[in-house]
């Protein structure tokens, strides 16, 4: 190259930025990894050296999910090199949880996420996205259902029948065991309803404003 | 003896100083084009005698002129790389003594890292110099159009919220370089990048602008940006809204026939009947795919589904899956309940599904605004609307101070009856 560059664009390189992600796993802050990720692709791309072969595109992908934002898992797929979609295997088990996702395919979510021995650091986002994703179907078949099968209510929630009876036998759900249906008890979530001081004089903000 | 080219590197290093110096060495420079045109070749090597942050005028100069020929690969790589540092590293104030120029040399850089196929390397620097341009976040700028562009084809859309969350108010030919064409780019390029995002409220908001924009002609962009939306609309709303009554005639009156293909897919659309509109998009499936809009006429498909069945929720409270799926056209009741099951997650409707009995119950939304988040969520919107109120009335006091609104305004003032008035939001209050 033949101009002096004085001072580096989009500042830290990209092993300390790396570091960070493993810092945030280390740390359970999984919300912050998709971030962090996608302002470092494009800090690395503007130095003009392009993404190393060894980026983390696997936990870049799980960033996207464990937040449940599918569209940017879907649109980061789309900027993988086709070798590495190729012969990345992780990666390919790490898509295929998207894409059952993206299908609404609920017990093949929980197929995918199981059916992949993953490296320590991706299981541990693995398992934040396992976890979201249950209590995000059980929030569901709390709204959605008054009775629903046993199986269903299994594939939904990646558990066996059985611990899908006794699971939300706890909740106070009843079981018709003849015809296998599960009848759902509503569920009283607390919500907090205060309103404090701040609120008030906002309010007397908004009067006034409309009086002048 | 100094040659011509060393003269100006001098001048630059002298005259960088204050603002008045850069104002002057913007006058000398300008006189200097034709010297640094002729000394192209050797202008990468004068470049390294001087620094992009304190020299950004003459640098911004001296990499314009290095980078107006034809560049071979090599030199394309490190006119990238120091134009990107450039960017990211020169002072705001030099750079907007010399505005068209800067927006050139960003046009080249992503010219450039289009023809390496490296759009995302630019997306950074772009942004950076989109942030030195503009006099404040409300301004448009010819980069604009450029950066979204940039994002959709590297595929980094969430990149493209950082401006396209901004709320633009200003228009300022002299101070930002901006052109009609810029504009409507804007639109559209953004517009296709909510629809990414699949934020299709969003989508409308700036494809109809890019159709409403002042014009005499009409233009391709807009007709493209009318294409989605009319997709868009039935995605999003189900039906495609009349124009608006300050579109330019010359759009109103053309626009139509230019997409007739559109509209024969938005006139089935209005019957309900998922063969039909089916039966259409196959139909005219080479029109959409040419126009890339296959993939949002799949979409349109697809919503038309959720809307029946939304229609369903209006009328009955309670329905079996097998009459929804038979009413909608879905394959069973199995069908039926997924897609239900899904409408329930995304709160499209509200209701419960009893599969003992193979029934659906609708309900009403069970929202009752008196969650602290609600009231947040309130709270932010009231402030948006308030923000967006105060720039209304100083427009609106800016306008009334015009000299050439007074003096039309004084020979039409019988014509104008107060009902042409209702928008403003007078009546709103006295209801309160």
């Amino acid at each position: 190259m033949a101009v002096s560059v004085n001072g580096r664009v989009g500042g830290g390189s990209t092993a300390a930025g790396l570091s960070a992600v493993q810092e945030a796993i280390k740390a359970q802050r999984f919300a912050d990894l998709a971030e962090l990720l996608d302002t470092l692709e494009l800090e690395t791309a503007a130095t003009g050296t392009g993404i190393p072969q060894d980026w983390p595109y696997t936990i870049h992908l799980l960033a996207h999910v464990v937040v449940g934002d599918l569209n940017s898992a879907r649109f980061l797929w789309k900027r993988i090199p086709a070798p590495v979609k190729q012969n990345n295997l992780e990666l390919i088990a790490a898509w295929k949880i998207v894409k059952c996702l993206w299908a609404h395919g609920h017990a093949a979510v929980h197929e995918a996420l199981r059916s992949y021995s993953w490296s320590p650091e991706v299981q541990q986002v693995i398992s934040a996205v396992a976890e979201n994703y249950s209590q995000k179907m059980l929030k569901l078949l709390y709204t959605a259902y008054s009775t629903i099968s046993v199986s269903d209510a299994a594939g939904c929630l990646g558990m066996t029948e059985q611990e899908v009876v006794s699971y939300t036998m706890q909740h106070g759900w009843t079981l018709d065991p003849v015809a296998k249906m599960l009848t759902v008890s509503p569920n009283v979530s607390s919500v907090e309803q205060k309103t404090d001081a701040s609120q008030l004089q906002s309010l007397t903000e908004y009067v006034f404003h409309l009086e002048h | 003896m100094m040659d011509s080219l060393d003269a100006v590197v001098t001048q630059v290093q002298a005259l960088s100083g204050s603002a008045d110096d850069c104002v002057h060495l913007a006058g000398l420079l300008k006189q200097s084009e034709s010297v640094l045109a002729v000394h192209a070749p050797r202008l990468l090597y004068a470049l390294a005698a001087l620094d992009p942050a304190k020299h950004s005028l003459g640098y911004l100069y001296l990499l314009e002129a290095h980078s107006s020929g034809t560049l071979s690969k090599e030199q394309a790589g490190s006119f990238v790389v120091a134009a990107s540092n450039f960017l990211t590293v020169c002072s705001a104030d030099q750079i907007r003594l010399a505005i068209d120029k800067f927006n050139i040399l960003c046009r080249r850089l992503k010219d450039q890292a289009m023809q390496m196929m490296e759009p995302s390397c630019a997306i950074l620097p772009l942004y950076a110099a989109i942030r030195k341009s503009q006099p404040s976040s409300e301004y448009l700028t010819p980069l604009h159009a450029d950066y979204l562009l940039l994002c959709l084809l590297s595929k980094c859309y969430k990149a493209g919220l950082n401006i396209l969350e901004d709320d633009i108010f200003e228009i300022d030919q002299k101070r930002t370089g901006l052109m009609p064409r810029d504009f409507l780019l804007h639109c559209y390029y953004g517009g296709m990048l909510y629809i990414g995002l699949k934020r299709f409220g969003k989508a409308l908001e700036f494809f109809q602008h890019a159709i409403t924009a002042p014009a005499t002609v009409l233009n391709a962009i807009t007709i493209a940006a009318y294409k989605k939306f009319v997709l868009v609309c039935l995605i999003h709303n189900g039906q495609v809204p009349p124009f608006p009554k300050y579109t330019p005639s010359v759009v109103q009156r053309n626009l139509k026939s230019c997409a007739q293909d559109y509209f024969d897919l938005a006139n089935l659309y209005n019957s309900r009947n998922i063969m039909d509109v089916k039966r259409c998009v196959n139909a005219h499936e080479d029109v959409f795919k040419n126009d890339t809009n296959l993939g949002l006429a799949n979409q349109v498909i697809a919503s038309l589904y959720k809307r029946n069945i939304q229609r369903l929720t209006q009328t009955y409270l309670t329905l079996s899956l097998q009459d929804i799926a038979d009413t909608v056209q879905l394959d069973g009741p199995k069908e039926a309940e997924l897609h239900i099951l899904q409408m329930i997650q995304d709160g499209e409707i509200f209701a419960t599904i009893n599969q003992k009995d193979g029934m659906v119950s609708f309900q009403e939304d069970p929202e009752q605004y008196n969650t602290r988040k609600m009231a947040n969520m309130l709270d932010s919107e009231i402030q948006h609307i308030i923000r967006l109120a105060k720039k209304l009335s100083s427009v609106d006091e800016q306008v009334l101070c015009d000299q050439n609104y007074l003096s039309k305004i004084g020979k039409d003032r019988p014509r104008y009856d107060p009902d042409d008035f209702e928008l403003v939001p007078q009546k709103m209050y006295t209801n309160l």
